[in-house]
């Protein structure tokens, strides 16, 4: 059974008042189909909400955006992530169903999260290509991504926003896509040096 | 209206502590950007945004205090989640806040209305919980005995100011 927009409000709203983490992603799942009317409320209320006190993982965040990294890269050419990912995709001859991998790949890359060690030279010659510089040095500087920043969290509350492998997942749940446990490595897999079996 | 936290975003930006004053604001950034969204690609776009106001603290922009820190993270927000889908827009065409335009910056950001006129909207009676709770954090059980109110009496004090936040949020 879904919980109600007013109910999820309340529960969002003892969150913020708390200082628990908000998981919005959670609550707009569980509100199903009413969560367009769950997430107006809650954007109304964040809106006029004072902020809280920034936690350290926000202040380490914040202070890695100076570093150099592939996001600031992207940023630089000023390419939406969607549109590198496919980018990526026809250089590196791909499906077009492999997008999606592609994309979770690529973020964990481009936020530390992937060794960039195991990702393949076509990888690095097709981001070159993209981004217009050498991005294997970009990568090499990971972001120090908070490990468990509340505000980062999708639904498990030992994970953070940044570990996209979860923020993927709870992607992939919420649009009942893609299988549920890959078993052999794919193409994608390969080209990122990722074993899905870990 | 400006709230409490106004003042101290104020302090931080004079003192140039701008990578805690981001910080503070990172979890409003993520919680909107994926309820304006509707899901995970907000978290995407939150980090646009934050990297957008990074940017633009450290080029020393808002220094000014003429518009409360809170209403350009609003009007990032609402700007770059406005676009995202947009052929061809750029997060970096950003209106120019600091310019000539600025007297009508505020937009659809509702510069007036902050949690603290709400609770200030209240009865004295649930003015006092909704103080307890929505501004200073205290968890049911503190209220109930800092207010020395029954449980009973709390929850129906609790059900009136949720029902009277709804109204609120929805008006």
């Amino acid at each position: 059974m879904k919980a109600t927009p007013e109910h999820l409000l309340d529960e969002l709203v003892d969150r913020w008042a708390q200082g628990a983490p908000l998981d919005v992603d959670e609550l707009l799942v569980r509100a199903g189909p009413r969560s367009d009317e769950l997430a107006s409320l809650i954007d109304a209320f964040l809106q006029r909400a004072p902020r809280r006190e920034p936690t350290r993982e926000a202040l380490a965040f914040v202070r890695s955006l100076d570093e150099p990294s592939l996001l600031v890269a992207r940023q630089e050419r000023r390419l939406k992530l969607d549109d590198l990912v496919a980018g990526l995709v026809e250089r590196l001859r791909l499906p077009a169903g492999a997008s999606k991998k592609v994309r979770r790949y690529y973020q964990q890359l481009e936020l530390g999260q992937l060794d960039p060690a195991g990702v393949a030279a076509s990888v690095w010659i097709a981001l070159a290509d993209l981004l217009g510089r050498d991005a294997k040095g970009l990568a090499a500087v990971p972001l120090p991504a908070p490990a468990a920043a509340p505000m980062f969290r999708v639904a498990d509350a030992n994970t953070s926003l940044f570990d996209m492998v979860s923020l993927s997942a709870a992607a992939e749940r919420f649009e009942g896509a893609e299988s549920r446990a890959p078993e052999e490595p794919d193409e994608v897999d390969r080209l990122f040096g990722v074993d899905p079996s870990d | 209206m400006r709230d409490a936290r106004d003042a101290e975003d104020n302090r931080l930006l004079e003192s140039g502590e701008i990578d805690l004053l981001l910080a503070g604001w990172t979890e409003t950034i993520v919680a909107r950007c994926v309820s304006k969204m509707r899901g995970p690609v907000g978290h995407d776009v939150a980090q646009v945004v934050c990297l957008r106001l990074w940017r633009e603290l450290k080029d020393g922009k808002h220094r000014d205090g003429r518009w409360p820190f809170r209403v350009i993270v609003h009007k990032v927000i609402g700007f770059i989640c406005a676009g995202w889908y947009e052929k061809g827009w750029s997060e970096l065409e950003l209106i120019e806040i600091d310019g000539p335009t600025a007297d009508d910056f505020t937009g659809d950001v509702e510069l007036q209305l902050t949690l603290e006129e709400f609770v200030a909207s209240l009865p004295p009676g649930d003015g006092e919980v909704a103080q307890l709770w929505l501004l200073e954090g205290l968890e049911y059980d503190q209220i109930g005995a800092r207010l020395d109110k029954k449980p009973n009496a709390l929850y129906q004090a609790r059900s009136r100011i949720n029902q009277r936040l709804r109204e609120w949020l929805e008006s």
